[in-house]
């Protein structure tokens, strides 16, 4: 390679390249902007989570539909170790605890409905899982090797994903591309399983996802992300606990997500501000709307406020209520049908705050309530089911955090 | 359906690679300070993150979006 001559420079331009280098190595954590560098320390955390949902028949049409639904105590730990500078090792362990039944499809569990809420039985039902990451850092990109394991009584998910990034050589502009794939197990032979749907050989499904991702600094205080990804689906998406549920058995998935975040000079601030469009070939199409600020207070706490909006339409298998939603509607003759209200049309507002402190050079502790709220009328793409009661959720995490 | 969305979308994507590749983001690396922050990155509280997109994605139809990998669930 032909050498380049060195040019004869004034002592004040070298200088002045003496203050922006040493501006630069003042800076170290300024490589971490879009995160492609090797982590300088070991992370352990660990967090609670009470969650409980609900619903409310408070419309005419609705009354007397009111029930708890779900309550789930859930512990999880996290650990990350750098290695070498070059590598990465991040583990999660999740132990969950279920009771109750999920959201009621249409009248189902309600106490004036004579008809059997299966999942009820699903009391104190139990789920481990966990994922291993690995990652190599390279001089300008990354490669993350992942694999997950989960185990429910009645269901077992194996996964392993390929995740890789590359930056520009000015490091503004980083493309992320990305592959994963799943291999599910549910046990059809569970006596809470609807009879009709019982069998000996386990259900299987198989998804497999595609990434591509790209962050732009915009400024000195925006960094954008726009990413897509696509998911092919195959095997068995219906609800073995659910007689009025048959959905067809294949599925794909199309998602576009946009991110950008923001820094306030003034108060210090950081906005984060996204919205995801989601579209299926069950013929759910949704917009997903979240907001959220992260205020940096005195003496080490932080105020995190949020705000979420989703609306989705219904898929095109969704049965709708009749006039009295606690008497099932037929179904004869159709192919697939479900009366999930998650595949009805609705619209969710959700807010929340998380304060967060830090407890000396290592120790980060923070709670995080936040509360969501979806119904059949507030949503802004398909018409709702006003059959379908008022569901509420809300969760309470509390956090312990250490760098070592 | 996806083919007709990716052309759809394409154009924001290659606008925004175009705005990175053409220099107009000349974001020199000692102007970054703001950008190293941890709250400007988008990984955010990986543990928290976890909770609430296991959450929205067991009571809503919609999933994913952020990233791929990671365990199914029988919940949805």
């Amino acid at each position: 390679m032909e050498s380049v001559p060195v040019k004869n420079t004034s002592k004040k331009s070298r200088v002045f390249g003496a203050l922006l280098a040493s501006a630069a190595m003042l800076l170290p954590s300024a490589k971490n902007a879009l995160a492609d560098a090797a982590p300088e320390q070991a992370v352990v955390s660990m967090k609670y989570l009470n969650y409980h949902d609900s619903q409310t028949g408070d419309t005419d049409l609705t009354a007397g539909m009111s029930k708890d639904r779900m309550t789930v105590n859930a512990l999880s730990f996290m650990g990350m170790v750098p290695i070498a500078g070059k590598w990465s090792i991040a583990a999660t362990f999740i132990e969950d605890s279920v009771t109750g039944a999920s959201p009621a499809y249409h009248g189902w569990g309600f106490p004036s409905d004579e008809k059997k809420d299966t999942t009820s039985s699903a009391s104190g039902d139990l789920r481990h899982a966990g994922d291993l990451n690995v990652t190599r850092y390279f001089s300008r990109g990354t490669l993350t090797l992942g694999t997950s394991y989960s185990q429910e009584t009645d269901y077992i998910s194996r996964g392993v994903s390929m995740n890789g990034t590359l930056s520009t050589e000015n490091k503004n502009t980083t493309f992320s591309l990305g592959a994963a794939y799943n291999s599910d197990t549910i046990d059809l032979g569970k006596p809470n399983v609807v009879k009709s749907k019982q069998i000996d050989t386990p259900g299987r499904k198989r998804v497999a996802s595609g990434l591509f991702g790209v962050t732009q600094v915009m400024s000195q205080n925006d960094i954008m992300q726009l990413t897509m990804t696509f998911t092919h689906g195959d095997g068995y998406y219906t609800d073995p606990y659910k007689a009025p549920d048959w959905r067809p058995g294949h599925r794909n998935m199309f998602t576009f997500m946009s991110r950008w975040n923001h820094h306030f000079d003034g108060p210090n601030g950081t906005a984060h501000l996204s919205y995801r469009f989601y579209t299926d070939t069950f013929g759910i199409k949704s917009h997903t709307f979240d907001a959220e600020y992260v205020q940096p207070l005195a003496h080490g706490w932080e105020i995190t406020p949020n705000l979420r909006y989703y609306s989705q339409c219904a898929a095109d298998f969704y049965v709708p209520t009749g006039n009295d939603p606690l008497v099932a509607t037929p179904t004869t003759g159709m192919d697939f049908y479900s009366e999930d209200q998650r595949l009805s049309a609705f619209g969710a507002f959700s807010y929340g705050v998380k304060v967060r402190k830090e407890l000396g050079r290592s120790w980060t502790a923070d709670v995080k309530y936040e509360h969501s709220e979806q119904r059949y009328n507030w949503g802004i793409n398909g018409k709702g089911d006003p059959g379908i009661p008022t569901f509420n959720m809300s969760a309470i995490q509390v956090g312990l955090s250490r760098k070592i | 359906m996806v083919k007709k969305l990716v052309v759809k979308i394409w154009p924001l994507f290659a606008t925004i690679i175009m705005y990175g590749l053409s220099g107009c983001s000349s974001v020199q690396p000692w102007e970054k300070q703001n950008l190293a922050k941890p709250e400007m990155t988008f990984e955010g509280d990986r543990l928290d993150t976890g909770y609430t997109e296991h959450i929205y994605s067991s009571k809503e139809a919609s999933s994913g979006g952020a990233g791929i990998g990671g365990g199914g669930c029988g919940c949805n």
